[in-house]
């Protein structure tokens, strides 16, 4: 049954490069005795150096953030970075006087709606395409990478037009559902995953008797779980910090998600910066959750170096 | 059945149908059906609608768009604001490319070498900006660069250099804001980096120590080749993935100022739909940048897939 | 998301996964059926004692600051006022309440009423089923609720001689200054500027005699609103806009206006730094005068709380013209097509504007009592008046205030932003050439007004 056509498929490039790369061209070298202490004292200093350097730099606007989110009015266009004197009432400004847990909720259902969702369509596929792959799957292929290729921006007039035509405005589903747009990346980044799982383990449970499916559950989705991890972090994260989408599809005060609702506090009357930010805090915490969850997954397979 | 051929490293298995040819056959697309679906109802769908709006005049509200033939097209070419946001959105791609391969790949390599508590709270903490909020990631930018009293400028006056205006000057402006979005992209894609590398075999690079390859050696012949492909996808990802982020620091920043050197074909689509309300435009511009993007994407897939076969 | 339930979940139910699919496949497929018909809007027929429900666009509703409050507490005085008539309040963003109306219109449920900023009101007049609200109310109604009401504005913001959206939430710009600052230079506080070259001059001798900043005129700002450029060139005699709605800015008077404004930066006067960062400074009492609107008067008092004194006197002059500036702010419109629903909107925009409607505005909110008479009357706003007089250099300038010009024709908003990006911005910030630069951009402007 095998085509020539299929010989040459190649895989397209993946997140994960599956590529196992063989122990070539390093040779043996005499075991160095002792390379010197000092040397290795100076490369773990540069380790260090390097990656505490990056951290001030990327953690500096959260921290920033953070500290304003404790500053007074008064105090919030000082030059002080400190947020002294401190104050709990942005906090209380923020739960209070804006429904941010509701948000936080709308956000949270839909961000991991959305990537359950993309994830529920493009396993089957991707196992499919990576497993057993029918004649013209070429041309599924090439469907569904041209999707990549469509930034979701530009559909935004139509899909607006499609949700509020199906009632969906404000809701869940009209919210969620659009975002099916991105299951194409889902797709193709888990067929290199699942492609990379060895066929002596598939093999094995294929020769116990497991139908396909049952191969999907028991071996092939076990395995993936730290590609599993980091693509739902990825469509997450993305789903997460949408902006654009809500705040046209689910404007309604109670409706919509945190990002358009921070904008709230831009407000003509002068912007409540110190609200604003303590929002923000409180919004990072199921982002920093989900993210600690996921990434387990992602660091044991870590730790464990590589595939079982 | 055999696909061995097509998978790197041959590890491809094949079913051994039990029962029934047709039900073999038809296996596969029952699995590949919901996806092809999904993206013909959410995606091809709407491209066509978008295709047909382009061609047309509508605000959204009136009952009825008319028809306009190419005037959307002619309108987008002769606007030099659209010509200098296409000009931008290359120079935007081209300045955050670094941001989303070389840096973050860096940095996941240096955190997977030594591989620990202390690496995990590296990751954990590098992980941070894609969490702060876009508005308040924004906003917290706003301060931190203020031309007057913002902590950049104060940092920078430590090392005797003069107050700037960051966002303020059109010559700096655009890489500030690269700058400021690349964080966010940093983070991200060292986690996906980290996650590449949790495929590569440990025991390969002991035993390739033990033969007494240099950790050089071993990052140069072990871990970037097996980089590679991570760092292609996520090249490319970049250009489609990272405007959202771009977009909502322009937004609150710089609404596409000064003198429109912010401005980018995203943030002018968004002005022409919902600012000005013109949906035909926003429409055609919509497929100007499918179309473009589709040509440099399809080159850099083709190119790429090209050397891929030469290497692997 | 946790990978790990969704995996375990994935095994444990693999037909609940797969009905669920096949649940949205197919609800995504009815999606496809869909033709370009927006959705009927469920108006329901009651007759004006009946219990009814308005729905009530708002971008000062839940905003969590003064203007929610605000609001909120003039729904709560409007319901107990009206117990057949209830509100349901949206709140909205303010940078998207236009693009939220037309997305509301096209999904076919635009609210009763809305509060619309008066940059964005032609734009919304020429896209949105306004109905004017002088057309709802019998004459002599419209006539009975408008006595007292400040007859300037009324007539400014009338459109061929009927007023279709009711000012609101107005705001005129002042110049806010800080008293400490004015005294460490040596200028007396109790008599601030009030010409455009006394600001100079004041500005001026801050610079030179403290660490802070001069003056900032905040004719440039994020939202791309153009009350301000109105306000300057008016104030100099000209207009932004002619009276056939195509760019006026271009003539000697508006191109003098901005070369003024322009020289403050040059001259080192004022910062050449965005809007944004001027209100910063000024909060953190590093700029001695801001030229902005009625509107931030309470955040900055916040800010200023314990810090500094603040003072506002009114909008400075253009040598011996008079001072005209523009208001700002918003006014309510009304969307309902039903005539019942059209009648509860009269009644809650007839209370809104109300003496005891514009009390709350003023002293929850901080904007402009438009029945001036209020500011002195004991009943009212006299005891807000007599402890915050911030508000009070505006509201004497309230007779003065010139109509907000708009543009014609669709691209209106486009002209705007425009204006403002192209020509306002590079001239007052970057030192761009007054009059070539406006004239080039007026060229621009009419070309694509005239378009289509």
């Amino acid at each position: 049954m095998s085509s020539p056509s299929r010989t040459d498929a190649r895989p397209a490039p993946a997140l994960v490069a599956p590529t196992l790369v063989a122990p070539t061209q390093l040779a043996p070298a005499p075991v160095p005795a002792r390379r010197g202490t000092g040397r290795r004292i100076a490369r773990t200093v540069a380790h260090h150096a390097f990656l505490l350097a990056a951290v001030a730099v990327m953690v500096l606007p959260v921290l920033w953030a953070l500290a304003v989110s404790f500053k007074t009015p008064g105090g919030v266009f000082d030059e002080n970075p400190l947020p002294w004197p401190a104050t709990l009432d942005n906090y209380r400004v923020a739960t209070q006087d804006f429904p941010v847990w509701r948000l936080l909720l709308n956000t949270t259902v839909m961000a991991a709606g959305a990537t359950l969702l993309q994830l529920l369509f493009a396993v089957p596929g991707a196992y499919a395409l990576a497993r057993f792959p029918p004649r013209g799957h070429r041309a599924v292929e090439a469907l569904i990478v041209v999707t990549l290729l469509v930034p979701p921006q530009s559909l935004i007039i139509p899909l607006f037009l499609m949700v509020t035509e199906l009632g969906w405005r404000n809701t869940y589903p009209g919210l969620i559902l659009p975002q099916l747009v991105g299951t194409g990346l889902a797709v193709m980044l888990l067929r290199d995953h699942i492609r990379a799982v060895p066929a002596t383990v598939l093999g094995a449970a294929v020769l116990d008797g497991a139908r396909p499916g049952e191969a999907l559950r028991m071996v092939v989705l076990p395995l993936l779980r730290p590609a599993l991890g980091a693509v739902s972090i990825l469509l997450f994260i993305t789903s997460w910090n949408e902006y654009l989408w809500p705040s046209l599809i689910a404007p309604g005060m109670e409706d919509t998600t945190i990002q358009p609702g921070l904008a709230f506090f831009l407000t003509q009357e002068g912007s409540a910066y110190g609200p604003l930010l303590a929002g923000s805090m409180l919004a990072t915490l199921p982002v920093v959750a989900a993210y600690l969850l996921a990434s387990r997954r992602v660091t044991d397979a870590f730790m464990h170096s590589g595939l079982r | 059945m055999t696909q061995l051929s097509q998978v790197a490293g041959g590890r491809g298995v094949s079913h051994a149908p039990p029962s029934g040819r047709l039900r073999d056959r038809a296996r596969p697309w029952l699995y590949l059906a919901p996806v092809i679906v999904a993206l013909l109802v959410w995606v091809y769908g709407p491209l066509v609608f978008t295709g047909v709006l382009s061609f047309m005049d509508w605000n959204l509200t009136a009952p009825h768009p008319s028809w306009v033939g190419t005037d959307n097209y002619t309108l987008l070419t002769d606007d030099p604001r659209f010509g200098e946001a296409v000009r931008n959105t290359l120079v935007y791609a081209a300045a955050m490319l670094p941001f989303a391969t070389l840096v973050p790949m860096a940095l996941a390599v240096a955190l997977w070498k030594r591989p620990g508590r202390v690496s995990n709270v590296y990751r954990t903490l590098l992980f941070l900006p894609v969490v702060l909020a876009p508005v308040a990631t924004a906003v917290v930018w706003q301060f931190l660069l203020d031309p007057l009293s913002g902590l950049v400028n104060v940092a920078l006056g430590w090392f005797g250099l003069d107050p700037r205006n960051w966002l303020g000057d059109p010559s700096s402006a655009l890489y500030v804001i690269v700058l400021i979005t690349a964080l966010k992209v940093v983070a991200l894609n060292t986690l996906l980096f980290g996650a590449a590398l949790a495929t590569l075999d440990r025991g390969l690079l002991e035993a390739a120590a033990l033969d007494g390859a240099t950790e050089w050696d071993i990052t140069r012949h072990l871990v970037l080749p097996h980089l590679r492909r991570a760092l292609v996808l996520l090249g490319l990802l970049s250009l489609v993935v990272t405007w959202p982020w771009i977009f909502s620091n322009v937004a609150v920043l710089t609404q596409g100022g000064p003198d429109g050197s912010t401005d980018n074909v995203y943030y002018r689509m968004f002005l022409y739909a919902f600012a000005f309300f013109d949906a035909g435009t926003a429409s055609a511009a919509a497929v100007v940048i499918t179309a473009g993007l589709a040509v440099v994407l399809g080159l850099g897939l083709l190119l790429t897939g090209r050397r891929q076969r030469v290497v692997t | 998301m946790n990978p790990v339930r969704m995996a375990t979940r994935l095994r444990r139910s693999p037909r609940a996964g797969i009905a669920l699919i096949a649940a949205t496949t197919l609800a995504a497929l009815t999606a496809c059926g869909g033709a370009d018909s927006p959705a009927a809007d469920a108006g329901t027929d009651s007759s004006s004692d009946q219990p009814i429900t308005i729905s009530f666009l708002s971008y000062n509703y839940g905003t969590p600051d003064i203007g929610g409050q605000g609001t909120q507490a003039l729904i709560d005085a409007f319901e107990k006022a009206h117990p057949n008539i209830t509100i349901k309040p949206q709140g909205v963003a303010v940078a998207d309440v236009l693009t939220r109306l037309q997305t509301d219109t096209a999904a076919g449920s635009p609210p009763d009423v809305a509060q619309i900023g008066w940059s964005k009101m032609a734009a919304a007049y020429e896209l949105l089923p306004i109905v004017p609200v002088q057309d709802i109310p019998p004459a002599a109604d419209w006539d009975a609720a408008m006595e007292g009401f400040s007859e300037n504005l009324l007539s400014a913001v009338a459109v061929d001689g009927k007023v279709k959206a009711v000012p609101y939430t107005i705001s005129i710009p002042v110049i806010f200054y800080n008293a400490d600052l004015f005294r460490q230079a040596g200028l007396d506080p109790a008599k601030p500027p009030t010409t455009i070259a006394e600001v100079k001059a004041a500005a001026l001798a801050v610079t030179d005699k403290t660490d802070a900043e001069g003056v900032y005129l905040a004719v440039a700002d994020p939202g791309k609103s153009d009350y301000m450029t109105q306000s300057v060139i008016a104030s100099n005699g000209g207009r932004e806009v002619g009276a056939d709605g195509m760019p006026a800015f271009d003539q000697p008077a508006a191109v003098s206006a901005l070369a003024t404004v322009a020289d403050l930066t040059s001259s080192g006067a004022q910062p050449a730094i965005a809007a944004t960062n001027a209100v910063a400074a000024f909060s953190a009492g590093k700029l001695s005068m801001l030229i902005g609107s009625t509107a931030i008067a309470a955040s900055l008092q916040k800010a200023a709380d314990g810090k500094f004194e603040l003072a506002t006197t009114g909008f400075p002059s253009f040598g011996d013209k008079p001072a005209a500036p523009t208001y700002s702010g918003a006014g309510l419109a009304v969307l309902a097509k039903d005539p019942a629903r059209q009648q509860a909107a009269w009644e809650f925009i007839k209370f809104l504007t109300s003496a005891e409607g514009f009390t709350i505005i003023t002293s929850q909110i901080g904007y402009l009592p438009l029945r001036p008479a209020l500011a002195t009357d004991p009943k009212y706003l006299a005891p807000y008046f007599a402890s915050n007089d911030l508000l009070s250099p505006a509201l004497a300038q309230l007779d003065d205030v010139s109509p907000y010009q708009s543009f014609t024709g669709k691209n209106a908003s486009k002209a705007v932003v425009t204006l403002q990006d192209e020509a306002i911005e590079p001239i007052v910030l970057r030192g761009a050439d007054p009059a070539a630069t406006l004239s080039a951009v007026a060229g621009d402007i009419r070309g694509f007004l005239a378009q289509k």
